[in-house]
């Protein structure tokens, strides 16, 4: 009897699950512009699970990363969302640095 | 420098999961008359592999099929999830679909074929891709 993959597979269910709200409230006080960072942040915690030696820990983190950048590719629908006002609409978002390139940039959508 | 690539595994089989849940709810309950069938389908598939991930020895194998049953356990969910939305009309219709056929023609009902510019959903926004099916999943 192996339990790691049970116990991994319901944290990973609780790691998603966090994704949700990580989302919508980023997206309503920093905006969707903040993709980049966002799937950033996302790809530097992924890589530093290979240098964590222990498995359980290393597993959550990977999976925390992969949540983050998921959660990257739903800020602009979030953004669409809350504009058809399905979610609270907050127009004083803060701007992120680089503001004006990232704006040149299409938001990934999966 | 010791590398641990189960951390890796882990992501990447959490993002396909993902992934392949937000697309295959959507498209699944758009094309199914009977909900009940996909629903009963995922729950066997992600209970096989919750047993599988329970009787592996292997830590990776384990992993992979704990994460990948989660997934679809909780696609089980999103199947109802997703007929709300289509009823709230945040998800749009498949009209050749007997089950969103009723919504569409149901008095008062939220969901819509047409670009309805009184729709609260559209008349708030000019973005015609807001019609879409954005709503999905896990989608974190």
């Amino acid at each position: 009897m192996n339990t790691f993959g049970l116990v991994i597979g319901l944290c990973s269910l609780l790691i998603i699950g966090l994704g949700f709200p990580i989302v919508i409230l980023c997206e309503r006080y920093l905006g969707y512009l903040w993709w980049p960072y966002m799937m950033g942040i996302g790809l530097l915690i992924t890589l530093s699970s290979l240098l964590i030696l222990t498995d359980w820990l290393s597993a959550l983190t990977g999976i925390l990363g992969v949540t983050l950048i998921w959660g990257s590719t739903e800020l602009r629908e979030q953004s669409r969302r809350a504009e058809a006002g399905w979610f609270p609409n907050n127009p004083n978002k803060i701007t992120p640095p680089y503001e004006n390139v990232i704006k040149k940039l299409k938001a990934p959508r999966l | 420098m010791a590398i641990n690539p189960l951390g890796l595994i882990a992501g990447a089989t959490a993002f396909l999961g993902i992934w392949f849940g937000h697309v295959s709810v959507r498209r699944i309950e758009a094309q199914s008359t009977k909900l009940w069938h996909p629903m009963v389908i995922y729950l066997a598939a992600g209970l096989i592999l919750e047993l599988g991930a329970f009787f592996m020895s292997n830590k990776a194998l384990s992993m992979v099929c704990g994460i990948t049953g989660i997934t679809l356990l909780w696609d089980v969910l999103e199947f109802k999830r997703q007929e709300r939305r289509v009823q709230k009309g945040h998800a749009q219709p498949n009209p050749a679909n007997p089950r969103h056929a009723v919504l569409l023609i149901e008095p008062g009902a939220l969901a819509t074929k047409d670009e309805d510019p009184s729709s609260q959903s559209r008349s708030t926004t000019s973005d015609s891709k807001i019609a879409q099916p954005v709503d999905g999943v896990q989608r974190p």
